[in-house]
């Protein structure tokens, strides 16, 4: 059984442990995680962007099929990962504030349409 | 196009445009010293407004949402009544001083309900109605509605301000700045994302920290850097900083460098909000935003004194907001304002945005605590600002001057 459309069955690998329900649990997530454990989903989701992107602009939000819900997730923690692994080579922000005392007030829904 | 191709490093020189500042070392009492945050407390807060968020989150009548002042520790209750004006009440019960509505945002029926005792206030804030009532001695319900706080909207924000009678009007607080502001699309960006969090530092150094690009180079290698720097700008100067009385303007240059591999996927295969490209809407911008007209801007630094600044692009926003709690203490908020993404890809180039900038924020607030200290313990008495260092500059400038034009009040007040 897979959870991803099925074009992108590679990625199915990932989806237990890097799509999380919203931008908190995500950057959790980023710290909470190895940089090397990082730089493997990283690697696997960075060739297939382009693709994943294509699937994506053709969903719009508020009406997505389950399945393109979690392959957006996936790119959403990518988009999270993205600086711990291109500009600090560590989960955390090298030399910066303790990103975790920061509190999110305000979210953008990961799926429902925007107006 | 060959000077489009090889666009000029910015010189020195914004400081001596305003001979008024003067350019020696400055003072860093007023950073840490309990007796000038008392003062300042009394001189700029107290006369201050304050943004404490959009019509947007209100649009209908009975539209709601509550907040707790962060300098002020006042609750505050901001409502849309029925002729659709906005009002705002101190979210205190005239009965006994409950909080009156404990709910964050929400919609009304045309009541709110005290949960103490069921005191009820309409969307006018008048009292409606009193249980038991003919237990009461006689209160008079037309004069113990809730009380009202001033309020105001400029572009959509709302404004408040925590004295009873202001010192000023919110369009003169505003000033020029307001009025070269105003015309961008502020409502366009409908999607927003908040995240606060508290810095032990005074509210003086958190707007410092994006107010000067002379430490881009430095501080930020890897994220900002690779643009603002971009062709030949290895310091990474400021295409200018504008003085508005007290609120004052940085226009940045950049050059769009190679993207990172992520960046690239949300620049050009997610059209959505960027933070560095300028894009066109098919609207001019106002006077104020892009002052000097530059091809080569990207990014202004808005800055309201005391306590709110916009970092904003032709396409998107960031409200930079600090409340002070003390001497050495403040509550930052950041909210990231962006257009409302249509498709799924989309949305991935909001998130991207959204981690950016609050990477970048916090590397950023490395500094914070460390200056605050140094500042507390003595060991730096004196700052050194660059030409480019002008907005700081300026704060301070603006801030002593405020500070001695009150003693001088006081004294003849006493006198």
């Amino acid at each position: 059984m897979t959870t991803l459309p099925p074009d992108f069955a590679d990625l199915e690998r990932f989806v237990p442990d890097w799509v999380h329900a919203d931008a908190p649990a995500r950057m959790a997530k980023r710290q909470g995680s190895t940089i090397a454990d990082i730089k493997a989903f990283y690697q696997a989701m960075l060739p297939r962007g382009e693709a994943v992107l294509a699937c994506l602009r053709g969903h719009q939000l508020g009406d997505l099929p389950a399945e393109v819900e979690t392959l957006l997730r996936l790119m959403l923690m990518l988009a999270e990962v993205a600086p711990a692994v291109e500009w600090y080579d560590d989960p955390a922000v090298y030399d910066g504030f303790p990103v975790g005392r920061i509190c999110y007030t305000r979210l953008i829904s990961d799926t429902g349409a925007q107006a | 196009m060959n000077e489009l191709a090889t666009p000029p490093v910015p010189g020195i020189g914004l400081t001596a445009r305003y001979p008024e500042i003067d350019t020696g070392p400055v003072d860093t009492a007023i950073y840490h010293e309990p007796a000038a945050y008392a003062k300042e407390m009394e001189a700029i807060f107290k006369r201050s407004w304050f943004m404490v968020g959009r019509t947007e989150q209100i649009a209908r009548a009975g539209d709601f949402f509550t907040y707790t002042l962060p300098t002020f520790r006042q609750e505050i209750l901001v409502c849309r009544d029925r002729d659709g004006h906005v009002n705002a009440f101190h979210n205190v019960c005239t009965h006994r001083g409950n909080v009156v509505e404990h709910r964050k945002e929400g919609h009304s029926q045309g009541l709110f309900m005290c949960r103490f005792h069921g005191w009820a206030f309409d969307l006018k804030g008048g009292l409606a109605r009193i249980r038991d009532e003919e237990g009461f001695f006689g209160v008079d319900k037309s004069c113990n509605g809730l009380k009202r706080m001033p309020v105001g909207v400029w572009q959509g924000f709302i404004w408040v301000c925590p004295s009873d009678e202001p010192y000023q009007s919110l369009e003169d607080f505003l000033g020029e700045q307001g009025r070269d502001t105003a015309g961008y699309p502020w409502g366009a960006c409908t999607q927003s994302y908040q995240f606060e969090v508290e810095v032990d530092c005074n509210w003086k150094l958190v707007n410092d920290s994006p107010a000067e690009v002379y430490h881009i180079p430095v501080l930020h290698p890897n994220s900002a850097a690779p643009t603002m720097m971009a062709s030949g700008n290895i310091m990474g100067r400021l295409l200018g900083t504008e003085i508005k009385g007290h609120h004052r303007t940085n226009s940045h240059y950049s050059v769009m460098g190679e993207p990172k591999p992520v960046q690239k996927l949300a620049y050009f295969h997610a059209a959505a909000a960027q933070n560095v490209a300028v894009d066109d809407k098919g609207y001019e911008l106002p006077k104020g935003i892009n002052p000097t007209r530059s091809p080569w801007w990207t990014v202004d630094l808005i800055q309201f004194f005391p306590t709110i600044g916009f970092t904003l692009s032709a396409g998107m926003y960031t409200a930079h907001q600090v409340w002070p709690l003390g001497p050495n203490k403040s509550l930052y908020q950041q909210r990231v304002f962006v257009r409302p993404a249509k498709t799924a890809a989309e949305r991935f180039g909001q998130e991207n945005t959204m981690v950016e900038f609050r990477d970048v924020v916090m590397e950023d607030f490395s500094t914070l605590e460390r200056i605050q200290r140094a500042l507390d313990t003595g060991q730096i008495k004196q700052f050194h600002y660059h030409d480019h260092e002008l907005a700081l500059r300026h704060q301070h400038h603006v801030v002593t001057t405020i500070l001695a034009e009150w003693d001088r009040e006081q004294a003849s007040a006493q006198g």
